[in-house]
């Protein structure tokens, strides 16, 4: 269990800490900033667990600040650290919006009050960031002795212990409403000649939920195609993955053919599909969604992140690039590129933006375009081509030309990074997921309900095209 | 209701803030008028400044006085600050803590829970016996309190009472209201109750019997799971992985009421889910197409999107896993393709993972590993290279086919000619696929007409690993190398300077190579050998040649011994040995998962001396404190060193035996070539005053098995 936390500047130096336990010496964070310059003069591999004289730091990094927990005991559950440091950022940036060296100075006491509600000797506690917020506010209360003035005084909210602990009773609203967005993120990654290497869908279904008293949610997808092949036993399942790669691999034709989402969809649900797995919010009652494959809950009041789940099925580019780059050295280095929007006429991508590496000693740029506009990203050593909306099935080209220094260093120019493009594309899913339905249930007040839904295919973290080294 | 002038008045004086003044006297008097100021407003700023002083390191204990006038008062955040304030000064003052005892008791009997709770959790984190006296009666009162809130924080408090003074918390007998704790009503006190239990276990395991009522509560437990916050699902699924189920059936009854929690949002209890599992189906033996299984891989996998700290801990647990279940996940090699933006360390351990996960036996999967390591080779980062140089020969052995290892080579070739950087992993790797494919002279001639062209190897290699192993090509193929004994004679110049590893290749290859190279050499060799170097195991070993040398016919004798054929080998991947892989599968999801290093089983308990300041004079309490620190200190010094170097013994041993022969299971196969150089030694009769040390000490026989080169 964690002995204490540590938040420190960038240089490792301790900005505030809160101590849960006594087996640490006061002075063992000091040792961190050492341990870690030491370990980076060392090498570039900087694990997220370092371990000094019997004390383990575990630490992540968020803007300018390592965020540290020590702990002394080897049998301390290290998942659990990270995902309560990562849990801590999040509720600390609902507070102070942003997390970083200037607002921990200036928030010390909401700060601290916010470690000793957290976690208690050690032992993560409560994390809902709309519970916490009922009785640690940025104000500060008077308690009133007499029972008075009771509604003054800051207690802690009696759902914190019961099973539904993320939501307080007497919500209400005027108009109850419900909004739904399924945003589904794509990461890909492409060869320079159009062969998918990799590529994956994560699908987040998000909810605003504007609704009054405890309702009890239900939520209908169009689950012939998606959940019930994931629930079904594996035997036929468990070859399809290895088809998947065998088509992957066929399917090296340079220019990749487009796919429109809605055949794409449909073709899905009679072909191997599998929904790799489901996460839901803590909310879901899950034993249920087990057993009778139903999705149940109780909504927190506000937004939150319904569920997420993950397709890895082989699927085409949506937004492809041709990319051709001849450098010349010594002289300089010619770029070309052909983009591609393979997606349905009818849908459009917007903020599409292309961003291609070009060496480091690069410099007066010149561009040749027809569409969007491009500029010289000399900080990422890159060039940036945005193009704010690309209609299905258009194509446009562009050409670039970057000088290079005379001086040779032997060494030809390399470009290891890939090519990264961003895009969305609203009223579309890749998966063709739809929702059928929402039906909520407030058994007290029965009363009438809007819900609404979105769609929503974006770019991942991590959709590249691989240059040739 | 008071007239409107009056409440005007109040008002003001309540707000009233003195604006801080540049006094001559130093920051800390100035706290102090503010601490003691008439105008509350001011007072809190100046409680808040002086908290504000602790925070960035600045000694203001000298105001504990001051400060702790302020405890009793209605504000919520003030009072929780002075609180914050005591807790962090008290042993210092242990005689003015006394004053704050009576608030204390007095707030836990405060009508709002929040300072119920507050004030029975700072007091059990003084580490004052006044205070410690005074706690039995809001602890007991706490622990039965209505609000389920409360009692969650009395739980816990059981167990920091017992941290400070385990004989008080005997004594009070609050052991047995814990106990009783368990069959709340309210599943997030029992959850704090079973960790509150975990860590006094940890402490004194014979003060309550942990295991027994982790049986005894079981259905309690799995009732709980369903019903509570995501932390308290992780502390009460850690508490079921340490149930052993009676039979099959239980077993499989625990496993279906856990498996829902794989889709749970937060890793650490998916996690802790997978730990339930793995550990439960040691009794009911699945099958592979069990759905159990595929729903752990896709658990494990939706890992793969979380933050990186966590995607590494699931890296390393994978790794563990796979090596009790290989079979899992062997359909999802694609998540673990390393992402361009993954911080290096998560990269580096996709590679380890990478390569256990493909399956030997489907050449498109390894086809497609093959093409992608290649593309890692081309990247930047060094340390990713050369992992990625690692796992192309990991992978070219584990497929086995020599037309593989061909292509593997031609990479690592090709790799050699475009940079200068990576020529000690490649040697490494060359030298591993030569020993797999002893047979293939094609392969042979084209790597050694490779490593011929460099010039100096001895300078040009850096590691102790790749120059063994160069020296050893020249042994094995002397002659596909030009100018052999130029070579040789660079090595024995810089004999001195060089790592036991290459000390030993160096001293067998000439042996090896005698009758080729001028006597001078061996000569030259041996004398260094035996006089120069401060290993005993190689000065040994050049004994041992120098006598077979000089006793007539020892020259066929060294050939014989020189020349017996190495075992090919087939694995190059390290794996646990299966007692340290039990307790590493125990110990899922904890740090020593990251370790890899299992925590000793009759490991130092938790000792802690007695740390309770008992109220004395200042001075001597001064000095009370800082021989705490330096005590900490020490205890702290002394378990770490202990078990880190106990294990980094056992492991750089593993590591040595690993490099030299590049096996990758060493236990079995280190007893068995031992034994058979044993016997060999036997057969040739020259088991004369030497043998008794190369037979005793495992790191000798180590050392002897070199001959084998």
């Amino acid at each position: 269990m964690v002995s204490s936390i540590s938040f420190c500047d960038s240089k490792g130096k301790q900005l505030l800490s809160r101590k849960y336990r006594d087996d640490i010496p006061l002075t063992a964070i000091d040792n961190f900033a050492t341990l870690l310059m030491k370990l980076e003069e060392e090498s570039s591999v900087v694990p997220p667990c370092l371990t000094h004289n019997g004390i383990h730091y575990l630490f992540i990094q968020h803007n300018d600040l390592y965020i540290v927990a020590l702990t002394t005991s080897l049998s301390t559950n290290a998942s659990q650290v990270f995902t309560f440091l990562h849990k801590l950022v999040e509720v600390m940036s609902e507070y102070l919006k942003d997390v970083e060296e200037e607002s921990i100075r200036d928030n010390f006491v909401i700060i601290y009050e916010l470690l000793d509600e957290m976690m208690d000797y050690g032992i993560p506690q409560i994390t809902e960031t709309k519970m916490l917020k009922q009785y640690i506010t940025q104000k500060s209360f008077k308690l009133v002795k007499a029972a008075k003035k009771k509604r003054n005084a800051a207690r802690p909210p009696q759902a914190l212990t019961n099973s539904v602990s993320w939501r307080p009773e007497g919500i209400k609203y005027k108009k109850n409403e419900a909004f739904l967005d399924i945003v589904e993120s794509i990461n890909m990654l492409m060869t320079q000649q159009g062969q998918v290497l990799r590529s994956e869908i994560i699908g987040e279904v998000k909810v605003r939920s504007r609704l009054s008293g405890m309702p009890d949610l239900k939520l209908g997808i169009n689950d012939k195609g998606i959940f019930s092949k994931y629930l079904e036993s594996t035997s036929s399942n468990s070859n399809s993955n290895d088809d998947n790669s065998n088509e992957v691999n066929s399917s090296k034709s340079s220019t990749p053919q487009p796919s429109t989402g809605q055949d794409e969809g449909s073709s899905r649900k009679t072909s191997n599909v599998e929904l790799e797995d489901l996460k839901f919010h803590q909310c879901v009652r899950l034993s249920k969604f087990e057993n009778e494959k139903i999705i149940t809950f109780i909504p927190p009041d506000g937004n939150f992140e319904l569920m997420s789940y993950r397709l890895t099925t082989p699927i085409k580019p949506l937004i492809w690039c041709d990319v051709n780059i001849h450098v010349h050295s010594k002289s300089r280095v010619e770029i070309h590129c052909r983009a591609k929007a393979q997606i349905k006429k009818k849908s459009i991508a917007n903020n599409v933006e292309i961003l291609i590496p070009v060496p480091d000693d690069a410099d007066t740029p010149s561009f040749r375009y027809s569409h969007g506009s491009i500029k010289w990203v000399p900080e990422k050593n890159a060039i940036l081509w945005k193009i704010r909306s690309f209609a299905g099935g258009k194509e446009y080209s562009m050409a670039a030309q970057l000088g290079l220094p005379s001086i040779d260093d032997n060494e030809k120019p390399k470009l290891k990074r890939p090519v990264q493009i961003k895009f969305q594309i609203p009223y579309f899913t890749t998966s063709g997921i739809q929702v059928r339905y929402l039906k909520v249930n407030e058994p007290k007040l029965q009363y009438k309900s809007y819900p609404w839904v979105r769609y929503i295919t974006q770019s991942g973290d991590d959709y590249t095209i691989r240059l040739n080294g | 209701m008071p007239p409107l002038d009056k409440k005007i008045k109040k008002f003001l004086k309540d707000s009233v803030r003195i604006a801080p003044k540049i006094s001559s006297k130093g920051e800390l008097t100035e706290l102090r008028t503010g601490l003691v100021s008439p105008y509350p407003q001011t007072r809190k700023d100046a409680i808040k400044k002086t908290i504000q002083q602790m925070t960035v390191g600045k000694d203001v204990s000298s105001l504990f006085p001051d400060v702790l006038k302020n405890i009793a008062t209605n504000d919520v955040e003030q009072k929780k600050l002075v609180y914050l304030y005591v807790m962090n000064y008290a042993e210092t003052h242990p005689e003015l803590c006394i004053l704050a005892v009576n608030t204390f008791v007095t707030d836990s009997e405060d009508p709002n829970p929040l300072i119920r709770c507050m004030a029975v959790r700072t007091m059990s984190m003084i580490r004052v016996d006044k205070i410690l006296d005074y706690l039995e009666t809001p602890l007991r009162r706490t622990l039965q309190d209505d609000n389920p809130y409360v009692r969650k924080t009395a739980v816990i408090c059981v167990a920091k009472v017992f941290q400070l003074d385990k004989q008080l918390c005997l004594n009070l007998g609050v052991l047995t209201d814990l106990v009783s704790a368990l069959e709340d009503p309210n599943p997030v006190v029992v959850a704090n109750t079973i960790a509150s239990l975990t860590e006094i276990y940890a402490m004194d395991s014979t003060v309550i019997n942990l295991n027994d009522l982790i049986q005894s509560h079981v259905s309690k437990f799995l009732l709980a799971l369903n019903e509570c916050t995501e932390w308290a699902r992780i502390t009460i699924l850690t508490v079921l992985s340490k149930y052993s189920a009676k039979d099959s059936i239980e077993a499989q009854d625990i496993i279906d009421r856990v498996t829902a929690h794989l889709q749970h949002v937060n890793p650490a209890v998916v996690l802790a889910t997978v730990k339930v599992i793995i550990i439960n189906l040691d009794l009911t033996k699945p099958q592979i197409n069990d759905p159990v299984m595929k729903k752990l891989s896709s658990a494990m996998i939706s890992i793969m999107s979380t933050p990186p700290e966590i995607q590494f801990i699931a890296l390393k647990n994978i790794r563990i896993i796979l090596e009790k279940y290989p079979e899992l996940l062997t359909k999802e090699t694609r998540i673990f393709f390393v992402k361009f933006n993954d911080p290096l360390y998560v990269k580096l351990e996709k590679i380890e993972i990478l390569v256990r996960l493909v399956d030997a036996s489907n050449i498109k999967q390894c086809t497609i590993l093959l093409n992608e390591l290649k593309e890692y080779t081309r990247e930047f980062e060094p340390e990713f290279v050369s992992k990625a140089i690692q796992a192309l020969s990991q992978l070219a052995i584990k497929y086995s086919k020599e037309s593989f290892c061909n292509k593997v080579l031609d990479i690592l070739l090709e790799l050699l000619e475009r940079q200068d950087t990576f020529k000690d992993d490649c040697c490494i790797a060359i030298s591993n696929l030569l020993r797999h494919c002893p047979t293939s002279t094609q392969m042979v001639t084209q790597a050694c007409g490779l490593l011929n062209t460099w010039v100096e190897p001895e300078l040009i290699l850096n590691r102790d690993e790749a120059k063994c192993n160069y020296v050893w090509l020249l042994g094995q193929y002397p002659d596909k190398f030009s100018s052999l004994e130029e070579r040789i004679l660079g090595f024995v110049e810089n004999f001195r300077q060089e790592d036991p590893l290459t000390q030993t290749a160096v001293l067998a290859t000439i042996v090896r190579l005698h009758t080729r190279l001028p006597g001078t050499i061996l000569q030259t060799i041996l004398e260094l050998a035996t006089k120069e170097t401060i290993v005993i195991d190689i000065r040994d070993m050049a004994m041992m040649y120098w006598r077979c040398l000089s006793i007539p016919g020892g020259d066929e004798l060294v050939q014989q011994l020189c020349n017996t054929a190495p075992p090919a080998i087939d694995n190059i991947l390290d794996t646990f040995p299966p007692e340290i892989l039990k307790k590493l599968i125990q110990e899922l999801a904890t740090i020593s998962s990251i370790t890899f290093r299992p925590q000793a089983t009759n490991a130092k308990k938790y000792v802690r001396p007695e740390t309770v300041v008992k109220g004395k004079k200042l001075d001597e309490l001064k000095n009370i404190a800082k021989n705490e620190i330096v005590k900490n200190d020490e205890v702290l010094l002394d378990f770490g060193d202990d078990a880190t170097e106990e294990n980094n013994k056992n492991t750089t041993t593993l590591d040595d035996l690993d490099d030299l022969f590049n096996f990758g299971t060493v236990l079995p196969k280190e007893s068995n070539s031992g034994t058979n150089l044993e016997s060999d030694f036997n057969k040739l009769g020259i088991n004369g005053g030497r043998q008794d040390t190369n037979t005793t000490s495992t790191s000798t026989t180590t050392q002897d098995l070199m001959d084998l080169f």
